[in-house]
């Protein structure tokens, strides 16, 4: 019932474009969330709609079909008696809010139909850019660790190379041509993530850039829904190794799927790489630090970076800096540049409480090494604050458990939960694995962090895993 | 869920840094815990009592019409008959019930001893001091007079009211002479140093006493100490007691001000009450720390504080005499800062204040209040004196 009424409610079109908006126009995503709202007068709650020229274009086209169809229906019922025709035009209007949702789909499904041939000139100039650069070009793939692994690879690098990467999370066709669009030229190092939401989307961007030299972060149960199996996630993400050839290739060998895959790819991890061997591991609130040992050589690594799990992608990105011509002081200066990235377990001290900003990690080895490294921090009292892990597919209720049960062995004091559809899952695991601690719930993510400075004191470590974007509601 | 109601507002000078007070921590604690339904019940400078929860959002009262908006609002009654219930009467009358208040008012009718005075008569537990410490703290002459006879250490004084100083000006004048300058002339019952002032010669001494005057009927004269390091140090408990962490106020003018406690700074972390003004612990010698914490336990028991009070130290930076000044039964957003460094959240905070007001209403009730007698058949007969 709520549903229907909302669907009359003045921010019913706002919310269906912000719908649009959130799934980034994917017509498929939009579709699974309109039939998941029961209240379109509560879709815009984690953020809100951007009024993009595209936004606007759309409610201009939506706002004239109306006009229309009222226009059309006046006309219709002229020779109707008043009451009747004003019933039969407002039925009219009524009819069209259920039309609503996919009269915009087909704006937006003919908006691309005209948007593909642009990009598509957009992509091959792309790729005739690429073709002619004489930067050394390096893909990174993985269901997660790929923004991570870009940023280390491009502070390291940079201490000796002129390299260049695009910025944020720009990992498909039309964000990559757009960053080529902006080279000029005489880059030493081009780095690319490899975005992946369906089989064959690593294949096509590894063909776009063309990569010298290849990196596998790790295949999980992210994006799991869209995939629907770990096989299939594995196979698109190793879509990298087939295009590369006998390019290089540096695989996690932390993740299990991955080291299985391997595809005859140097398994990079905290033990070390390639003979180099890591030595005296530490980490703390401060940083992480390493030595990395072959022979003679040593690499004293001192990085901001938090958790041992870092220490992998870092040691990858020393055996790269080296094997493209950097020094050992050029490597150390280099890893020595590198700190936490926005929203990845990036630390913010206030009045002596520490919050790690996580939320751009929602991945189950992004957690698992997360709560390593809580477990790791002693005499603090530590706090484990999230909505769960979305795209988890059916493998859903297994991952939540596990995070319960990991986070009750490493014996963190607080777990604030936000209520949701995955929580409850989490809240099992904790009971199944006897956790001693206090569980805290929260109706809504904003309420929660609004609490949390009132429930913290000085001496506490606040990690807050994930975020939960309104279109997994 | 248990009601609580909050009490701010009030006739008094510090009313509006009860409202922040009030919010800052304790409202928006007792909402995030999501364990009560609070109700928050403002009074008025005028003495007008109000509740509505749309008065639980500090921004209600950033809106500089907030005045104007009230009065277009029904005032509340009160019943103190056997519990405290808000009672919002007319056609459509209501009540609520309520099973905790937190009161949250500074200065005269507040924190003086006066609505817990109500609150002991609702019968009704209530977080914080009860009325004899209160009553005592408020007034500085009694706490000195309480904490001099209890042995501990304070600077010396001269009192007198205001009818006193219309009659006896030049007595005082003589006695006042006898204590050295600088002086410091403030209202006996005022807090947050309002009214106060600080004298370095005789010539802007009646200026002073007539501008402490013009706030309160009882005024104190103190010598200063200088050179001077302040001390605050909150406690908190009722018979188990637990300090925070002494607190040195880093004052940018001659004494730590209104500004300075409630204006200056207003960075973010420490709640409303500016947090920046102040070092944490107090970089001070381990043995001054040692008495702090010592002296501090002591008046607190000495005057009988409950839940939650602050007590004020005075120390001679060169001598490293320590003077107890003052005590303070409502610390300003409950000094929330300090104990947030102490590593008590403003969740723990404040549960545990309410934990501790309802451990103390347990406790009055076992005793016996009242018995039974035959006095009233005997009126009249030639045993019973007036």
């Amino acid at each position: 019932m709520k549903r229907f009424i909302s669907r009359f409610s003045l921010e019913y079109d706002r919310s269906l474009l912000y719908m649009l908006q959130a799934s980034e126009y994917n017509l498929r995503d939009y579709f699974a969330w309109y039939r998941r709202v029961q209240d379109f007068r509560a879709v815009q709650k984690r953020k809100k709609l951007v009024w993009t020229i595209k936004v606007k274009a759309l409610l201009a086209m939506e706002w004239a079909c109306i006009a229309a169809v009222i226009i059309v229906g006046i006309y219709a019922v002229n020779d109707y008696p008043l009451l009747l025709g004003l019933a039969v035009v407002l039925v009219f209007v009524g009819c069209l809010t259920f039309a609503l949702p996919y009269l915009l789909a087909l704006f937006v499904f003919v908006g691309q139909l005209v948007q593909e041939p642009v990009e598509m000139t957009l992509i091959n100039r792309a790729k005739a850019t690429l073709a002619k650069h004489k930067g050394f070009k390096i893909a990174i793939a993985g269901s997660y660790g790929k923004t991570s692994m870009r940023e280390i690879l491009r502070t390291v690098l940079s201490e000796g190379k002129k390299v260049a990467a695009p910025g944020g999370s720009e990992n498909t066709p039309i964000g990559i041509a757009r960053f080529i669009a902006q080279l000029k030229g005489d880059e030493d190092v081009l780095i690319f993530e490899l975005g992946e939401y369906y089989p064959g989307d690593v294949r096509k961007l590894a063909r776009m850039v063309q990569p010298d030299l290849g990196v596998i972060t790790g295949v999980n149960e992210a994006h799991l829904s869209k995939f629907k199996t770990i096989e299939a996630a594995a196979s698109t993400v190793f879509e990298l190794a087939d295009v590369l050839g006998n390019a290089p290739l540096y695989v996690n060998g932390e993740n299990e799927c991955a080291k299985k895959e391997q595809r005859g790819g140097m398994l990079f991890s905290r033990e070390g790489l390639d003979g180099w061997k890591v030595v005296a591991p530490q980490t703390s609130l401060d940083g992480t630090s390493f030595t990395l040992e072959r022979g003679n050589v040593r690499i004293n690594a001192r990085s901001k970076l938090l958790g041992l799990h870092q220490i992998g992608p870092l040691t990858a990105a020393a055996h790269i800096a080296m094997h493209l011509g950097l020094t050992v002081a050029q490597t150390e200066a280099g890893i020595a540049n590198t700190k936490p990235f926005e929203h990845r377990l990036e630390p913010k001290e206030e009045g002596g409480v520490v919050t790690l900003d996580d939320s751009y990690n929602g991945n189950p080895d992004g957690v698992k090494a997360v709560i390593e490294f809580l477990a790791s921090l002693k005499d603090r009292r530590r706090w484990y604050v999230t909505p769960g892990l979305v795209e988890m597919g059916n493998r859903s209720e297994e991952v939540h458990r596990d995070i319960g049960k990991q986070l009750a062995e490493a014996g963190i004091e607080k777990v604030v939960l936000i209520k949701n559809s995955v929580t409850p899952c989490i809240e099992t695991g904790l009971k199944e694995a006897n956790y001693k601690g206090e569980i805290t719930w929260f109706d809504d993510a904003l309420k929660c962090y609004e609490s949390l400075p009132h429930m913290t004191a000085a001496g506490d470590v606040v990690l807050l895993q994930n975020d939960w974007p309104d279109q997994y509601a | 869920m248990k009601s609580i109601a909050v009490i701010f507002g009030g006739k008094s000078a510090e009313h509006d840094v009860s409202i922040i007070t009030a919010h800052t921590p304790i409202i928006d604690t007792l909402e995030a815990s999501g364990k009560f339904d609070v109700w928050p019940i403002y009074i008025t400078k005028e003495g007008k009592w109000y509740c509505d929860k749309r008065m639980n959002d500090l921004s209600f009262f950033k809106n500089p019409a907030y005045e104007d908006e009230l009065k277009s609002w029904k005032t509340v009654d009160i019943s103190v008959n056997d519990g405290f219930t808000i009672i919002w009467p007319g056609l459509m009358r209501k009540t609520q019930k309520i099973d905790i208040v937190f009161p949250s008012m500074h200065g005269t009718y507040g924190e003086d001893g006066s609505l817990m005075g109500l609150l002991r008569m609702a019968n009704v537990p209530f977080v914080g001091c009860d009325m004899f410490a209160s009553a005592v703290a408020m007034d500085k002459v009694l706490t000195k007079q309480v904490v001099a006879a209890e042995g501990m250490p304070i600077v010396p004084y001269v009192w007198f009211t205001k009818s006193q100083w219309n009659k006896e000006k030049e007595v005082l004048m003589r006695e006042i002479k006898k204590l050295a300058f600088p002086l410091f002339v403030k209202p006996v019952h005022l807090g947050s140093s309002i009214g106060m002032a600080k004298v370095k010669a005789e010539k802007e001494l009646e200026q002073a006493i007539d501008v402490a005057l013009h706030y309160d009927n009882k005024v104190l004269v103190e010598e200063g100490i200088d050179p001077l390091i302040e001390i605050t140090l909150p406690i908190m408990g009722n018979d188990e007691i637990r300090c925070a962490l002494p607190e040195r106020p880093l004052n940018k003018t001659d004494f730590f001000d209104f500004n300075d406690k409630y204006l200056s700074g207003g960075k973010k972390g420490g709640g409303s009450v500016n947090s920046e003004y102040s070092e944490i612990p107090a970089k001070i010698e381990e043995d001054l720390t040692k008495q702090i914490l010592d002296l501090g336990t002591r008046v607190y028991r000495a005057l009988d504080c409950g839940g939650i009070a602050r007590v004020d130290f005075l120390i001679h930076a060169e001598t490293k005499t320590v003077y107890v000044n003052e005590v303070n039964t409502l610390p300003g957003s409950l000094y929330a800062h300090n104990w947030k460094k102490a590593g008590v959240s403003n969740m723990d905070l404040v549960l545990e204040l309410v934990k501790l007001a309802e451990e103390r209403f347990a406790a009055q009730k076992d005793i016996t209040h009242a018995f039974q007698s035959d006095i009233l058949k005997k009126v009249g007969g030639p045993k019973v004196q007036t």
